[in-house]
């Protein structure tokens, strides 16, 4: 019982529970002084300056321990707060597993 | 690293000594003397010991920019340009491209970045060169101005729009269809090579593109403006030095209504004017290379920062240099001149003075409140 009952709340909450994304909103809040949200298109919506790209990207690297460089470095990948945290998953799962 | 930043400085005063105000006024730097400061690593001193680079930290590099930009700020732009192009290879280029380039970039092989065009100077997101794919290559078309370095390089990395996105190709400048034309009589940094490329339909293999290209253009250019503010912040530190140099002694030698210009108070003032901007700039710059070392993200506005304060310090200062040599530092051929000349580009390129305010008006707008 008890283990099926967890296994909704996650099932219904998977947005809000992943922590790379909760800490990419919470950086995302600080800095620009609004809410977003993790499916937001931040570039199409005008919120990110140039400055400010190249600042998420140094930022998803110390935070996460990775190095975003080259073919990664592409719009989509930092269009959104998912979009990010995919890279950042993707990119860890290749330092982790190499 | 100590020992390599003492060994890197040791061999540009070496190389440079007073040898500038010769270069500034023939309007040219000695070829071999930018081939074994590349072959030493000096003009990109970040690049790792793996790639045939000294690997110094952002300091340490600031530390060597400076004192190149004390001696010779054409110099110290051959540095920023070419250790731009390396920077760009670290950050947008791929493993393999990284493996390939940069042990030429520290091997007496010169490179520079070309972004500005006729008509995308300050604003680079009007930038009009365009890549497009033909199978294994890609065909390169554009007009590029104001390229530092380039008289020079033998390679050139151009940015250019890719689709809806950017990418940086790497073009070597004898490739058919580069044309590279000097920029005549520029005001100040005379020797540092600057001149437009005209890319007539340029060939070159599809692996040219740093990363396969298709990378956002904001991105692309604040990537490489950022290594560049820094390198110009540095060598604007060093202009300062320069001017600091030259004014203390000048003020305590020269005697004028019976005692040393520096026993006059207004004289006074303006060394102790151009100290504090000395001062001011290098902490500015010391402040941005420590964000830099530690990956710190607030690291691009500390960039812009640094760049700011430091040109119009480096303007400030050379002109009240000028102004203590007066009739000693109207010519040129003297250091105070050529500094006051050279101090002037450094608040126009790598984002002018007015695109500095506007990004620092931006970052404090989300920052400060």
């Amino acid at each position: 019982m008890n283990d099926e009952s967890q296994a909704v709340v996650v099932a219904d909450q998977p947005a809000t529970a992943e922590p790379v994304e909760q800490a990419l909103l919470e950086f995302l809040r600080t800095r620009l002084k609004t809410e977003v949200d993790p499916a937001q298109d931040l570039f199409g919506s005008g919120l990110v300056s140039s400055l400010f790209a190249m600042e998420l990207v140094v930022h998803l690297e110390q935070s996460f321990g990775i190095a975003v460089v080259g073919r990664d470095l592409r719009l989509d990948n930092f269009r959104s707060v998912r979009s990010m945290s995919a890279l950042v998953h993707r990119l860890q799962d290749v330092a982790g597993g190499g | 690293m100590a020992d390599r930043l003492a060994a890197a400085a040791a061999l540009v005063e070496d190389l440079v000594g007073e040898r500038a105000d010769g270069w500034d006024l023939a309007g040219e730097l000695p070829e071999p003397v930018l081939r074994e400061l590349g072959a030493a690593g000096v003009l990109c001193g970040q690049v790792g010991p793996e790639h045939g680079g000294l690997g110094l930290s952002s300091l340490d590099g600031g530390e060597l920019t400076a004192r190149a930009g004390s001696l010779c700020s054409s110099v110290r732009s051959v540095m920023t340009s070419h250790g731009m192009a390396a920077w760009a290879v670290r950050r947008l280029g791929d493993r393999d491209q990284q493996r390939a380039l940069l042990p030429l970039l520290t091997s007496g092989r010169l490179a520079a970045v070309a972004f500005s065009e006729p008509d995308a100077g300050s604003d680079l997101s009007a930038i009009g060169a365009r890549v497009e794919r033909a199978g294994d290559e890609v065909v390169l078309t554009g007009e590029k101005v104001w390229v530092t370095a380039a008289h020079y390089a033998d390679l050139i990395l151009v940015v250019a729009r890719d689709g809806d996105d950017a990418a940086v190709v790497v073009v070597p400048r004898s490739a058919p269809g580069v044309h590279v034309e000097r920029v005549p009589n520029p005001v100040g940094c005379r020797a540092a090579g600057h001149a437009g490329v005209r890319l007539d339909a340029v060939r070159v293999p599809a692996d040219a593109v740093l990363g396969g290209g298709g990378q956002p253009l904001p991105l692309v250019v604040t990537t490489a403006l950022s290594y560049g503010r820094m390198s110009v912040a540095w060598g604007c530190a060093g202009i300062l030095r320069a001017c600091l140099r030259a004014a203390t002694a000048h003020v305590a030698e020269r005697r004028q209504f019976g005692r040393p210009l520096i026993d006059h108070q207004l004289v006074a003032r303006r060394v102790a004017e151009l100290y504090v901007a000395e001062q001011v700039a290098t902490r500015a710059c010391e402040h941005a290379s420590r964000r830099w070392d530690a990956g710190a993200p607030d690291v691009v506005t500390a960039a812009v920062l640094a760049k700011h304060v430091g040109a119009g310090q480096a303007a400030a200062g050379a002109a009240s240099a000028v102004q203590l040599l007066a009739s000693r530092g109207s010519q040129d051929g003297t250091v105070v001149a050529r500094a006051y000349r050279d101090a002037k580009l450094m608040e126009i390129i790598e984002g002018t003075t007015e695109v500095c305010q506007v990004l620092l008006a931006q970052h404090a707008m989300t920052s400060a409140r």
